[in-house]
């Protein structure tokens, strides 16, 4: 074995090869021909297996471009949690720097948005890929039915070979005519056993070359495998941490949603607050409006007041001047009747007289009594007059009485106007405080509410922005799910490569112990050359021995037909290996389906998660206990990007291994070069069987 | 009684009167007794003179006493007016004043309107009344002015004294 593996830079592919098999199809020597075919056989499966290397390794290029979008994502998923974080931190602050994180959550959830995008493309590059490799086993499956139908027409033609055999047995006699012109050919026969003796030490020499590199391949695709798992580990780990990430984003997402509710809430009241107010400020205009039309009543009632004592004075005077009056026409009437009593007494004083003069005093009697009765009549009228002025005289006490009481009822009422007037003053500084107080609660109200506005925006803004971080989670989760079965495949293609190297291994090993039987055979061809050599000189026992070649010919076709079944038992092995890489084909182009229905399942999930995220938003009760719950659930985030972030790495070097790995098994391959040169051997040995006459 | 025949006989029958007022009853006194009627002053208070005696006053040119007849006969005193006066008496050869309410009217009654005063009344009040004139609804006291004089007889007439006096006015309702 180590002397094919030392010299593999002989390779049959030079001019020697073609020599030998144009001088074997010269020759076609039957034996020859069914071993070339083996080879060509052999060769064909080596080299869909290098195709289906490629393949792989194409797949693993796939995977590894979608692991690094994945770690992509997710350092991008890292840095928005950094930014959720602060936004988290800021929220707890005060709601303008929340506003200012939200800005920068916008941010973040555009560039998750670009992320969910590429993403997608990674998506269809993966289907893409499925696609090419499912057209490339389709082509592989032709071939393979190709190589078929090509192996069950050697086997027919083998077949008929035998058939002809009988023929050959019955020429014998033609050949034995012809026994001495055998003859000499014999020799130039054995000549050219030699010949393929040597041909046939070459072709197993090659294929010792082509087993080893088998084996390094076969080596190479176990530690491929290997790597495979050790990817696929990686990545569902990746995708158990995604999960928690997306449990996090959905208890944010609740927290901030019974936020927004608060603050719908509290956006509600502010309102009604503002109304209250503004109907409180109509209030106190009216109010004020009032109270100033009071206070104009107030002044005009009190310059009413101010004329009414003035009246009153001015009727106070013209009353004493009344009493006056009546109290000088007493003392006249007083006068008038001291009068009329002098008269009277003057009068009585003369009737005395007049009596005492007897009936010449008569007549002056009877003056005397006439007086005397003017003088009552002037007394009584004066008397009158004195009860008439004396009721006068009350009445104007009584006049007088009442005037100073009007005129101190008018003063208090004027100073209980004043103390009015200056109440309604206290009122209209009350008033206006009051309205200066409403003015500024209507201001500060304001205020409140484009701060809860304000608020309120920046809630919905984190609630959209963390639904979109949920939602990227999810997808991230799909995609990984996605990769992780994509890996899992991947890991069983491994698997099936590793196994049908190892098939292919065996068959190699069969195929260099029937290259090295064939060596044998070869010998003893050259062997039975040279008794034919020797039998030959003898001319007369010649038909005897020709009979007997004949029959050892017969034999040799019966084990060359043995040989054919097997070579076509070959054949279908492949047949079925072809089969099973187009199913294993088929199936990876079911992945790929599943591929795009999990991208549809990631959309429903989506839809899913958004109305869960309204359910979540709901649950956010208490901004302050979200913020904490946000802060914590942030760190865990974090933890988890970090673990994401190293997964994902780790899954890199794997990826990146594997393709190294994959990168020198093919170099491995290429450099042994076999796989041309024994198609090219097998191209030029495999057609000959059609020209077996 | 003496007095009344005389002055019934005085002319034709019918004799003048002066009617005046005290304590809301009218007296009538016959205008002979008196001399003339006057406004009350100011009478001068005279030291010692009895209670009834409000002082003295000149009159024409003569001082005499001013008794005040409500004292005298036992009415509350009231303070003088315009209406009061004083009627000058002069009988028995002395000349008083008598302080009344007022004095306003001059009358002639016939002595058969002099009524004699009812037996219940002839104690003390009736020695200075010499009957009641009846005229219409109006009764009017005649005062008999020499039994009024006569109890003052004694203190105005002599000199005065506190022993001299004392009887007379002790004695008078007596």
């Amino acid at each position: 074995m180590s002397f094919w593996t030392r010299t593999p830079s002989r390779q049959p592919n030079g001019a020697a090869a073609p020599n030998g098999a144009a001088e074997m199809q010269k020759r076609r020597p039957s034996s020859v021909n069914a071993r070339d075919a083996e080879h060509a056989a052999v060769l064909h499966a080596a080299a869909v297996m290098w195709e289906g290397s490629e393949t792989q390794l194409r797949l693993v290029d796939g995977a590894l471009a979608g692991a690094t979008q994945s770690a992509r994502s997710l350092r991008e998923t890292a840095s928005q949690a950094e930014s959720v974080a602060t936004s988290g931190e800021e929220l707890a602050s005060s709601a303008n720097e929340l506003a200012a994180s939200i800005e920068e959550m916008t941010t973040g959830a555009s560039s998750l948005a670009s992320s969910i995008a590429e993403t997608g493309a990674s998506i269809e590059q993966t289907s893409r890929s499925i696609a090419a490799v499912a057209k490339t086993a389709a082509e592989m499956a032709s071939a393979a039915s190709t190589v078929a139908s090509s192996m069950t027409e050697m086997t027919a033609s083998v077949k008929s070979v035998s058939g002809d055999t009988d023929a050959l047995v019955a020429s014998v006699s033609e050949i034995a005519a012809s026994a001495e012109e055998t003859a000499r050919t014999i020799e130039s026969v054995r000549n050219n056993a030699d010949d393929l003796a040597a041909a046939a030490e070459e072709t197993s020499r090659s294929i010792r070359a082509m087993a080893t590199a088998t084996e390094q391949v076969s080596a190479s695709s176990e530690n491929m495998a290997g790597l495979a798992e050790q990817v696929a580990t990686s990545i569902e780990e990746t995708s158990r941490s995604v999960e928690g990430v997306a449990r996090n984003a959905e208890m944010i997402s609740r927290s901030i949603e019974s936020a927004a509710a608060s603050a719908t809430e509290l956006d509600r009241s502010m309102r009604a607050v503002a109304t209250l107010t503004g109907e409180t400020n109509e209030i106190a205009r009216r109010t004020t409006r009032d109270a100033q039309e009071g206070g104009g009543a107030v002044q005009r009632s009190m310059e009413g007041l101010v004329r009414v004592r003035t009246s009153m004075a001015e009727s106070a005077t013209v009353v004493k001047a009344v009493g006056k009056r009546a109290e000088e026409i007493s003392s006249i009437v007083d006068t008038i009747n001291l009068i009329a009593e002098r008269t009277n007494l003057l009068s009585l004083n003369a009737s005395i007289e007049a009596a005492r003069a007897g009936d010449a005093g008569r007549g002056f009697a009877v003056v005397a009594e006439e007086i005397r009765n003017l003088a009552d009549r002037s007394a009584k009228a004066t008397s009158e007059i004195a009860s008439i002025i004396k009721g006068l005289q009350s009445v104007v006490q009584d006049a007088v009485g009442s005037t100073a009481d009007a005129q101190r009822i008018a003063e208090e009422s004027g100073r209980l106007g004043e103390e009015g007037a200056a109440g309604l003053k206290r009122i209209l500084d009350g008033v206006e405080q009051s309205t200066g107080r409403i003015a500024q609660i209507t201001r500060a109200t304001e205020e409140q509410l484009s701060a809860t506005q304000s608020l309120v925006t920046v809630v919905t803004a984190a609630n959209t922005q963390v639904r979109q971080v949920s939602s990227a989670t999810a997808e991230q989760n799909i995609v990984l799910q996605g990769l992780v079965r994509t890996t899992s495949q991947m890991r069983t293609a491994a698997h099936e490569v590793t196994q049908s190297m190892k098939a292919q291994e065996r068959s190699s090993r069969e195929i260099v112990g029937a290259a090295e039987s064939s060596a044998v055979l070869a010998s003893q061809v050259r062997r039975a050359m040279a008794e034919q050599a020797a039998v030959a000189v003898e001319v007369t026992s010649a038909i005897e021995s020709v009979r007997r070649g004949a029959a050892n010919t017969s034999r040799a076709l019966a084990e060359q037909s043995v040989a054919g079944d097997l070579i076509v038992r070959e054949a279908d092995g492949f047949r079925r290996m072809s089969a099973s890489v187009s199913t294993a084909m088929g199936e990876q182009a079911s992945a790929a389906r599943e591929i795009a229905q999990s991208s549809e399942d990631m959309r429903r999930q989506s839809d899913q998660a958004s109305k869960g995220l309204a359910e979540q938003a709901r649950a956010a009760a208490d901004i302050s206990k979200a913020t904490g719950n946000i802060a914590k659930q942030i760190a865990l985030i974090t933890r988890a990007n970090l673990e994401q972030s190293e997964n994902a790495n780790a899954t890199l070097e794997s990826l990146s291994e594997l393709r190294r790995v994959g990168n020198r098994a093919a170099e491995e391959m290429r450099k042994t070069g076999l796989a041309n040169a024994l198609s090219e051997q097998a191209r030029q040995s495999v057609p000959q069987p059609g020209h077996g006459k | 009684m003496t007095d009344t025949q005389r002055k019934a006989t005085h002319a034709s029958g019918t004799d003048s009167y002066v009617l005046f007022e005290l304590a809301g009853a009218t007296y009538a006194l016959l205008s002979d007794d008196i001399q003339q009627l006057e406004m009350v002053g100011q009478p001068t208070p005279v030291p010692n003179a009895p209670s009834y005696v409000e002082g003295v006053v000149a009159v024409r040119g003569q001082v005499i006493p001013a008794v005040n007849l409500r004292a005298r006969f036992g009415f509350p005193a009231t303070p003088h007016d315009v209406r009061s006066r004083l009627l000058v008496i002069r009988a028995q050869g002395r000349t008083v004043g008598l302080i009344v309410d007022s004095a306003r009217e001059f009358a002639s009654i016939t002595p058969d309107e002099v009524l004699p005063l009812p037996e219940g009344l002839t104690g003390l009040s009736g020695r200075y009344l010499r009957g009641i004139a009846h005229r219409g609804d109006r009764l009017m006291l005649v005062v008999d002015i020499r039994e009024l004089l006569e109890i003052d007889a004694n203190p105005i007439d002599t000199a005065p004294s506190e022993t001299a006096m004392e009887p007379a006015l002790l004695g008078a309702p007596l």
